[in-house]
């Protein structure tokens, strides 16, 4: 498995792939002309031919026989172009201390704080190849690469959980919320908020803070709730130091997550090693390996023996990143080490 | 026969009496004697008081059966809304959603929190015997107030206003106050008032809401209760409805109900009353039922009466209307037709 940037070549196998995920991943609509525009646009992003305001890193995962089976994405600086909306979840407290009255009151406040860090996101993988490492490697091969370029990216990366739905799928966050300055039902509204119009929506918002306590319960509810698909990419993200910080989605509540770019457990503990050929065994521990490249980026995830300064991996690993015996890569083990030795 | 006139220290007893028997939601009358004392010493300072504009005074009238001296309702004229104090209300508005490349625009009303009403004069503390009420005598209550005004322009601002009390379920609970008030302040609706009714509001403040509260985000039950009135103050708003008040984009910060406001000048009892001498004598024909009052500050009293008027003569009034409004042969008086 290799994780690369897009090419145009890729564009119907992701338009198949996008179509068996949505809906649920609105940021890459199944729209095949709109994909080919985003896969050039991304194309155009690798060969550092934009603005970190408009850079579009989209990747995709592709198998040992060429298939493309996965995606994920990291944009250079939200907000930069047009405002990036979220909700700070802070706190108004209501207190009289004759009346022996302390009412706190958490308060949503619209802010366009994260404006500038970089984003990871779209991420898709097909549901026959969430196994083994794949998930990791498709979405921690981001987080190589940012440690790689660090110049090209926020000082924080951030990450958008769907938010909790209801039964029917609807949003009650939204239906208790957004829907009354809308007018229109949730689908609809994700929908243009995939189309890009995410900040034409959220000037519709009142620009004042609103008191929680006049949301519906289930909406209060949901606030800061992750949907349960979202699972398994929160665990992978919380293990590398992401964290809910009181930020949410406008529409549906979701938690972001968001960690410095510094702190993340890829970056922290990843380090430029020279490659070596050899024959390492299956127990050796896996690592990932990007070779510090930017438009002919190549990341993967195999078992690797460090040796000084040397990271051994076998001949076709070499290949398929494009290197030569004695190139330098940047990698890291693919589990933080400290649970691997509480797991030994 | 009824008359109105200041309150008196001496009505302390009856007039707590009343208080116990008011509308939750009146604050201004609290059943607890200490306050009510101070009310009382405050309204009497009041009438006494030279005035060059108005101020924080505080006209508080009585409506008495003289025969047997029992204490029938009262009512309330505040010179200056939000004087010493800020008079809080919340302002209904429309909150503008617009998107020019979505092509939406619609307007989503929004309460907020303001002090606007501050500064005009606010009738207050109507409350009326429940036998009196829809008679003429909760007509004098109400509307001796407006002739009181008229007589002393020079006391009260050129806009007039009234909270009208919203409405409360049987066993005292508010739907606007259970879905707004309630989170912020942490009490039942009634604990609210009565603590209003009895200490100064500005504890109100460090309570208050102070970013606007979404009305389609409230309960429907909640949205219902903004600008709607609760059936025991519907006398008092169809009485100052039919004197040309109006309702207006403001309402009750606990409960809802709605507010009323009017040019001084333009109300119907103060545009149309008219001045008269008194001519003492037996009313022979009565062709008409009136209010009228005296012209006096402390010693001003209001009745209802049934009069052989005709416009620019002098008013004839028998012996008990006389001294009902403590006047005599030439004092003037005013009166507006009932």
């Amino acid at each position: 498995m290799i994780v690369r940037p897009v090419q145009i070549t890729d564009l119907s196998a992701l338009f198949t792939l996008v179509r068996q995920a949505s809906p649920g991943l609105t940021s890459l609509p199944a729209d095949e002309e709109r994909l080919a525009y985003r896969i050039r646009w991304a194309q155009r992003t690798f060969a550092g031919q934009v603005d970190r305001a408009d850079a579009d890193y989209l990747f995709v995962l592709e198998d040992d026989e060429q298939q493309v089976v996965g995606v994920s994405a990291l944009t250079g600086g939200i907000g930069l172009r047009e405002p990036w909306y979220n909700y700070r979840v802070g706190l108004t407290v209501s207190a009289c201390a004759d009346l022996g009255i302390q009412r706190q009151i958490p308060t949503l406040f619209l802010s366009n704080e994260l404006t500038g860090q970089s984003e990871v996101c779209s991420l898709y993988l097909r549901p026959d190849q969430r196994l083994g490492s794949n998930g990791r490697l498709l979405s921690l091969g981001r987080l190589l690469f940012v440690a790689e370029f660090t110049q090209l990216f926020g000082n924080r990366l951030i990450a958008e959980l769907r938010g909790s739905t209801d039964e029917r799928g609807g949003s009650p966050f939204w239906d208790s919320l957004g829907r009354h300055f809308f007018k229109m039902d949730f689908s609809h509204a994700d929908h243009l908020s995939g189309l890009g119009n995410k900040s034409f929506i959220a000037e519709l918002m009142p620009r004042q803070p609103l008191y929680t306590c006049l949301l519906t319960e289930q909406a209060q509810a949901v606030i800061g709730k992750p949907h349960p698909n979202t699972e398994p990419a929160l665990k992978i993200l919380s293990a590398e130091g992401f964290a809910h910080n009181g930020h949410i989605d406008i529409f549906d509540g979701g938690p972001v997550i968001e960690a410095p770019v510094s702190g993340i457990r890829t970056v922290c503990d990843s380090r430029p090693l020279q490659l070596a050929i050899g024959s390492p065994d299956a127990n050796d521990p896996l690592w990932l390996i990007h070779n510090r490249r930017l438009e002919n980026c190549r990341i993967t995830c195999v078992p690797a023996r460090l040796a000084g300064s040397s990271l051994v991996v076998d001949r076709l690993t070499a290949k398929r990143l494009q290197l030569q015996p004695g190139d330098s890569v940047r990698a890291v083990p693919l589990l933080n080490q400290r649970h691997q030795a509480a797991a030994a | 026969m009824l008359v109105l006139r200041p309150v008196e220290l001496a009505d302390l007893p009856r007039l707590q009496k009343l208080a116990r028997e008011s509308l939750v939601g009146v604050t201004s009358l609290p059943d607890d004697s200490e306050r009510l004392r101070e009310k009382i010493l405050d309204s009497c300072a009041s009438f006494e008081k030279d005035v060059e504009g108005h101020g924080p005074e505080n006209y508080f009238f009585v409506l008495e059966d003289p025969a047997t001296q029992h204490l029938v309702g009262c009512s309330e004229i505040l010179a200056t809304a939000g004087y010493g104090e800020p008079f809080y209300s919340l302002r209904n508005r429309h909150f503008t959603s617009a998107s020019r490349e979505l092509n939406i625009e619609h307007g989503v009303p929004a309460l907020s929190l303001c002090h606007d009403l501050s500064g005009h004069t606010l009738l207050r503390g109507f409350h009326i015997d429940a036998a009196r009420v829809r008679t003429a005598h909760s007509e004098l209550l109400s509307r001796a107030r407006l002739l009181f005004i008229v007589a002393h322009p020079g006391r009260f601002s050129a806009t007039v206003i009234t909270e009208i009390v919203g409405y409360s379920s049987d066993d005292g609970h508010s739907p606007f106050w259970d879905a707004v008030g309630k989170h912020f302040f942490d009490l039942p609706y009634v604990e609210a008032e009565r603590l209003c009714g009895l200490q100064s509001r500005t504890f109100l403040a460090e309570l208050m809401p102070q970013y606007p509260i979404y009305v389609p985000m409230l309960p429907q039950a909640a949205q219902d209760c903004i600008g709607s009135i609760h059936p025991d103050g519907q006398e008092a708003f169809d009485i100052l409805e039919r004197e040309g008040f109006e309702t207006n984009s403001y309402i009750d910060l606990f409960d809802g109900g709605p507010t009323l406001h009017a040019r001084t000048s333009g109300i119907r009892s103060i545009a149309h009353s008219q001045c008269g001498l008194t001519q003492p004598g037996p009313v022979n024909d009565a062709r008409g039922s009136y209010l009228v009052s005296n012209e006096s500050l402390k010693d001003y009293r209001a009745i209802v009466a049934d009069l052989d008027y005709i416009a620019g003569q002098p008013v004839t009034l028998d012996a008990a209307m006389c001294t009902a409004l403590k006047v005599t042969e030439g004092s003037p008086v005013r009166l507006i037709a009932l």
